[in-house]
């Protein structure tokens, strides 16, 4: 039988070697993304016939690709700095005062990140289609992706608020701040990282959303149901171009937020 | 905590006030484009839809007894895919837990690299999801890129990465592991280690004190973390639509279908019971997670 401590580096091992393989799976569709974005043959891997950057190029030549681009990113960001305004006075909420049923709120704050997306699509469209003058677009598109970004800034930000010493802002509030200059120049700076990170989630979450703007948002041309309309007709090359693109885009976005603040923590709530 | 705040909210203002203001705007988000919403989309299940897709607010259960409405009663299109779904969110469950946890375990014990791997879980994570279902797409099949390679190596073309429940359960579960590991890595990263290394000196196997110390421990975020894997993916839509290969229907596509075909009354009631399930499995959920989780992180 091999020592305790021969038996603990074996497991140390294991362990590597099973994180590794699980990232490998992870990367393996990028990868193809990746590879695919400057393939010759855009349909499969392989045979692979050669290197050519004529997607790159008939992507950017592309108006209307471009244009529903545009649209998803001030979707996501108009959605996501709605989720971020109202989650960040939520958890606040939750975490330093006292609210009745706050274990409700809680979970009612979750919710919009796991009740499926068909589900809450058709709800949103079919009761828009029954108010009046109301119709999908635009403005049912954002509040809908604004919901969907909440549970994220709220889980964030508030295990951000648990770990922080709010005794500084109370001994601000004590020696005459109000309650919401305490807020601004004691605890805010505090959790700014926590409220970027869920910033950056719900932006991501709405930008690549697909399901809830297929049913919400009606003539506006969102990124994911063009690429949806695409994908049905087999093959889209552009499609490739555009995931990669938005993929080193987030890649040096993600390094930037990991080196600056602590996404790390922040996500898991670890200390 | 809570009792400071409150004793100074009573000197500075109306705690209650500003208990009001900064839950309403979420609250009313919340109410407006989810409770609403859904609330209505119950009212319209025991509501008569007319061809004209003007809803008649007779009430009946027409629409529930039409989703069962075969002998036997499982056999209706709605019960063989809500059960189908059920099966392939825990077997993506399943997955993500096994493969997840060894990872958090192994993220929250060492220092070393943690960064780096966090990174390459988040970046596969903030990857376009229609995309990345489309890539699996090309993965599997027939045809596909890992058939390609099992035919290069020898051992292809191999029926298990045909489309169908298999891909269907990587392609979720792709999507859905960062939510796994990140709620793992939290619960084993609080977990005082002093206590697994008494109990090994006091002469338990290491699959003692993981079966007994380790797994109790962290038992509410196995359950929170498979939450967030087999919900989603129980209601999923995407990943069924590219990998199913057309060889079954998964309950989320049958609602979106009966959407499609302006079967309104219908698609509420099915989604309807998905929502009651769903909060079911929150119910049950919330047994295991509120005593030590208690909204402290």
């Amino acid at each position: 039988m091999a020592s305790p401590s021969t038996r603990s580096r074996l497991l140390g091992h294991a362990l590597s070697a099973w994180t590794v393989a699980v990232l490998a799976v992870l990367w393996l569709p990028l990868v193809v993304i990746i590879v695919l974005s400057v393939a010759e043959n855009a349909a499969t891997i392989l045979p692979f016939t050669g290197v050519t950057l004529a997607h790159y190029q008939a992507t950017l030549q592309d108006g209307a690709l471009l244009g529903s681009v545009a649209n998803s990113a001030t979707i996501a960001t108009l959605a996501s700095v709605l989720a971020t305004a109202v989650g960040v006075p939520a958890s606040v909420a939750l975490v330093r005062y006292d609210v009745p049923l706050s274990n409700a709120f809680r979970v009612a704050v979750v919710l919009p990140m796991v009740v499926p997306g068909v589900v809450l699509g058709i709800g949103v469209l079919i009761s828009i289609r029954t108010l009046p003058g109301i119709t999908p677009g635009f403005v049912p598109t954002v509040l809908t992706h604004a919901v969907y970004g909440l549970p994220f800034v709220v889980l964030l930000v508030s295990a951000r608020l648990a770990a922080v010493d709010d005794t500084l802002a109370d001994a601000a509030r004590d020696l005459g701040a109000s309650p919401l200059v305490a807020f601004r120049d004691v605890t805010l700076p505090a959790i700014a990282p926590a409220v970027a990170s869920g910033f950056l989630f719900a932006w991501v979450r709405s930008f690549e959303e697909f399901v809830r703007a297929y049913f919400v948002s009606g003539t506006t041309d969102v990124l994911t149901t063009e690429m949806y309309a695409l994908l049905a007709y087999g093959t889209a090359p552009k499609l490739n171009v555009i995931a990669t693109l938005v993929l080193f885009v987030l890649a040096v976005v993600l390094a930037v937020a990991m080196t600056a603040g602590d996404v790390v923590s922040a996500v898991t709530a670890g200390e | 905590m809570g009792d400071t705040d409150s004793v100074l909210g009573r000197l500075v203002g109306s705690p209650r006030a500003r208990l009001a203001a900064l839950l309403a705007p979420s609250g009313g988000l919340l109410v407006a484009l989810l409770f609403a919403p859904l609330s209505f989309m119950v009212a319209v299940s025991f509501a008569r839809v007319s061809d004209a897709s003007r809803i008649i607010w007779h009430p009946t259960a027409a629409n529930y007894t039409a989703l069962v409405d075969a002998t036997p009663f499982w056999s209706t299109p709605f019960v063989t895919s809500l059960l189908l779904s059920v099966g392939i969110a825990a077997a993506t469950t399943v997955v993500c837990l096994v493969a997840a946890y060894p990872v958090a375990y192994a993220l929250a014990r060492r220092d070393r690299g943690r960064r780096v791997v966090f990174f390459l879980v988040l970046l596969p994570f903030f990857t376009m999801y229609l995309v990345r279902v489309y890539s699996w797409y090309l993965l599997f099949g027939d045809g596909g890129v890992l058939n390609d390679i099992a035919t290069v190596l020898g051992v292809g073309p191999v029926d298990a990465f045909g489309f169908g429940v298999p891909a269907i359960v990587v392609g979720l579960a792709h999507a859905q592991f960062p939510y796994m590991l990140l709620t793992l890595y939290a619960g084993i990263e609080a977990v005082d280690f002093d206590v697994l290394e008494a109990a090994r000196d006091l002469g338990a196997s290491r699959r003692a004190v993981f079966r007994d110390v380790l797994l109790p421990l962290t038992l509410p975020n196995v359950v929170a973390g498979s939450l967030f894997v087999f919900v989603p993916a129980f209601g999923s839509f995407v990943a069924p639509r590219f990998l199913s290969g057309s060889t079954v229907l998964l309950v989320g596509q049958l609602i979106a279908g009966r959407i499609d075909s302006f079967n309104i009354a219908s698609a509420s009631a099915a989604a309807t019971v998905v929502v009651v399930l769903i909060a079911a499995a929150f119910g049950v959920a919330a047994r295991y997670t509120d005593a030590s989780a208690g909204g402290d992180h």
